[in-house]
């Protein structure tokens, strides 16, 4: 479907598909198997300046929105969703910053994190926060010049890897999720430490890691926002995050489908390509119809957020839970066109079956999201 | 240093050989519909190599490309690389060109831009590959030509280049200006950036018609008559698979290794 981007995103997209298949494609297992952060390739993603597609040019970005972001990600995922994730994280870990940082702030951070010279991660989850963000322990407690953090954030993507953090902590306590602030905290910081790096089922290669903070002191120039707005502001980031997340997932299910596409027409069985069996073709075909809609989903919601819409949070969370659904779909079924060979570590189907996982639960649960979709229909007049 | 390249749009070489069509009557290749044409491999060897020159001694390089108006997106493509500027040389009269005409226009456009340094081509392209505008053109603006360069420095106005020959390779130096072909042997062409993906797309490239450049008239005229296509037809291709056994695998792959020094 010829969906009219523009010469510059048409290029952009152009030059991460080369990018994904000559870079990438080689050492996708290996860094799976390895579960390696791929730094070398952030390298080569930084020196073709795809940090910066989303971000203003008077910082340093290619003043492309969030639609530049998602091809970027849908063009890696199709190829390795660790990789994508973590380019996409560090998008998340700036978006607050971008929409909400001061001048001074952005003029800091910002021309790092557009040429790839500093990644950033962002640091909400909490053993006891989850689904439920309000739910957060960690404090910043208010101090001369600053605040001192401490608390550790949970499943950190990126954590141990980005320069710059964005962290959200309670200021006052007493007001439960109104107390929450948003803080930038550089990596180096005193106080400021990594924990364990977890191992997962799937974008094992992408580096996830507790965040821990024991007396850490953060200027108050360093604050994103009003105190307590923090809460709020997360909300806010994760509506614009969303369709780069459902980019993810259907990139990562473009993938599938191409790879079930081509096994389908060379694996001979009955004397015949199964593609020629119409239990497959079928098979295929659901496949592609629902990539497509996702794709459609997804690219109409980055536009409508890039036309500069008020609230967007029903179509950032339709076109997530629609898309993840989709790459759970279409990975279960490319590996059952795959058959056994499927099931194994040699072929890619396997990975992608286990990368896909993953979509349906962060960046808010695929239930959690339907509640929010379900509390905006309640309040909808037709 | 200034440095002009000379790029040409030619199909895409990656489609599917099905997709190949000829108009046998006209004697022309019928574009595939659907498929954006590329820049010629070779000529993106020569915008590499200057834009390796132009990393380590700065400098302009313009770029000019004879064809349709869509040449537009080589020139672009080509300042997302790393080139400054470029031009579409554009006419009615310029089509059915053979390498003499191709040659004399592009001189005529290199004598508008005026001062330069180097000239650079592909060796050949990648479509009719005759290999000939590189040579004829450095004939017509009297400048030497050094051919299948893989490496090009330049100091004290002059050009070391390593040009490749049948085993292995020879040195020559040559003043400035000169014309250097590029060879495939130089290396792969950079990937655009993204600062200059974004500059590329904002570039509007400008065309040149015949007039512009003082290529008209009986010297156009002139220039055109060289060569005639006689006949074009498509290759036919045919691949047998014979399988070569053996009792053991060791014997099988012994088997195979006598019958490859036997073709050889």
């Amino acid at each position: 479907m010829d969906y009219f981007l523009t010469e510059q995103q048409n290029e952009i997209k152009n030059l991460t598909r080369t990018i994904a298949e000559e870079q990438v494609l080689p050492v996708r297992a290996e860094l799976d198997e390895k579960e390696e952060f791929p730094s070398e390739i952030m390298k080569i993603l930084a020196d073709a300046g795809l940090f910066g597609v989303y971000l203003p040019e008077e910082y340093g970005g290619l003043g492309g929105g969030i639609l530049d972001l998602c091809l970027v990600v849908e063009e890696l995922s199709r190829v390795c969703s660790g990789v994508a994730v973590s380019y996409a994280a560090s998008g998340l870990g700036t978006l607050t910053l971008l929409q909400y940082g001061t001048d001074e702030q952005k003029q800091k951070y910002l021309p790092d994190i557009a040429s790839g010279r500093k990644i950033a991660a962002f640091g909400l989850t909490e053993a006891t926060a989850g689904s439920d963000a309000g739910g957060i322990q960690s404090t910043a407690t208010p101090t001369s010049g600053g605040y001192i953090l401490n608390g550790t954030k949970q499943f950190i993507t990126n954590g141990g890897e980005a320069e710059v953090n964005t962290v959200i902590a309670l200021t006052d306590k007493s007001k439960g999720p109104r107390g929450a602030s948003a803080f930038l905290v550089d990596k180096g910081a005193e106080g400021f430490t990594f924990g364990r790096k977890e191992k997962k089922l799937g974008i094992r290669c992408s580096a996830t890691r507790e965040l821990v903070f024991e007396d850490c002191f953060v200027p108050e120039e360093n604050r994103l926002g009003r105190e307590g707005m923090g809460f709020i502001l997360t909300m806010k980031l994760l509506d614009f995050s969303r369709p780069g997340l459902g980019a993810q997932a259907m990139g990562l299910a473009q993938g599938a489908l191409e790879a079930a596409v081509d096994y389908a027409k060379q694996r001979v069985q009955f004397g015949h390509p199964i593609f020629a069996q119409q239990a497959v073709q079928h098979m295929l075909a659901d496949m592609a119809i629902d990539v497509e809609a996702a794709r459609a989903l997804v690219y109409a919601t980055a536009r409508m957020i890039d036309g500069g819409a008020k609230n967007f949070t029903r179509e950032s969370a339709i076109s997530k839970v629609f898309a993840s659904d989709t790459a759970m779909k279409v990975t279960t079924n490319a590996m059952q066109v795959f058959g056994g060979v499927g099931y194994m570590r040699e072929y890619p189907i396997e990975k992608m079956f286990r990368d896909a996982k993953i979509t349906q639960i962060y960046e808010g649960a695929n239930q959690v999201l339907r509640s929010e979709i379900a509390f905006a229909l309640r309040k909808k007049k037709w | 240093m200034n440095i002009i390249v000379c790029v040409k749009q030619v199909l895409d070489p990656e489609i599917p050989p099905a997709k190949f069509k000829i108009d046998p009557a006209t004697k022309k290749v019928i574009p595939p519909p659907g498929v954006p044409p590329v820049i010629s491999v070779f000529d993106e060897r020569a915008v590499e190599a200057a834009c390796r020159l132009k990393d380590k001694q700065g400098g302009k390089i313009t770029v000019i490309s004879l064809g349709a108006a869509q040449a537009a997106e080589v020139v672009k493509h080509t300042i997302a690389m790393g080139t400054d500027e470029g031009f579409v040389l554009q006419d009615e009269a310029f089509e059915d060109l053979d390498s003499f005409g191709i040659a004399y226009v592009l001189g005529k456009a290199i004598e508008k831009i005026g001062a330069y340094d180097l000239v650079l081509c592909g060796r050949q392209s990648a479509d009719w590959g005759n290999g000939q505008v590189g040579s004829i053109l450095a004939e017509i603006m009297g400048i030497p030509v050094v051919t299948l360069a893989c490496d090009i420095e330049a100091a004290d106005k002059k050009l070391k280049v390593k040009r490749i020959v049948k085993d292995g390779y020879e040195v020559l130096e040559a003043p400035m200006p000169s014309l250097i072909t590029a060879s495939s042997e130089l290396g792969l062409p950079r990937l655009p950036a993204g600062m200059r993906i974004m500059i590329a797309a904002r570039t509007q490239v400008p065309v040149w018609k015949a007039a512009d450049i003082g290529a008209q008239g009986p010297e156009l005229d002139k220039a055109k008559a060289h060569t005639e296509v006689t006949g074009l037809s498509v290759p036919s291709r045919k691949t047998e698979c014979e399988m070569i056994s053996g009792d053991s695998p060791g014997q099988a792959a012994e088997n195979l290794a006598a019958k490859l020094a036997k073709l050889l």
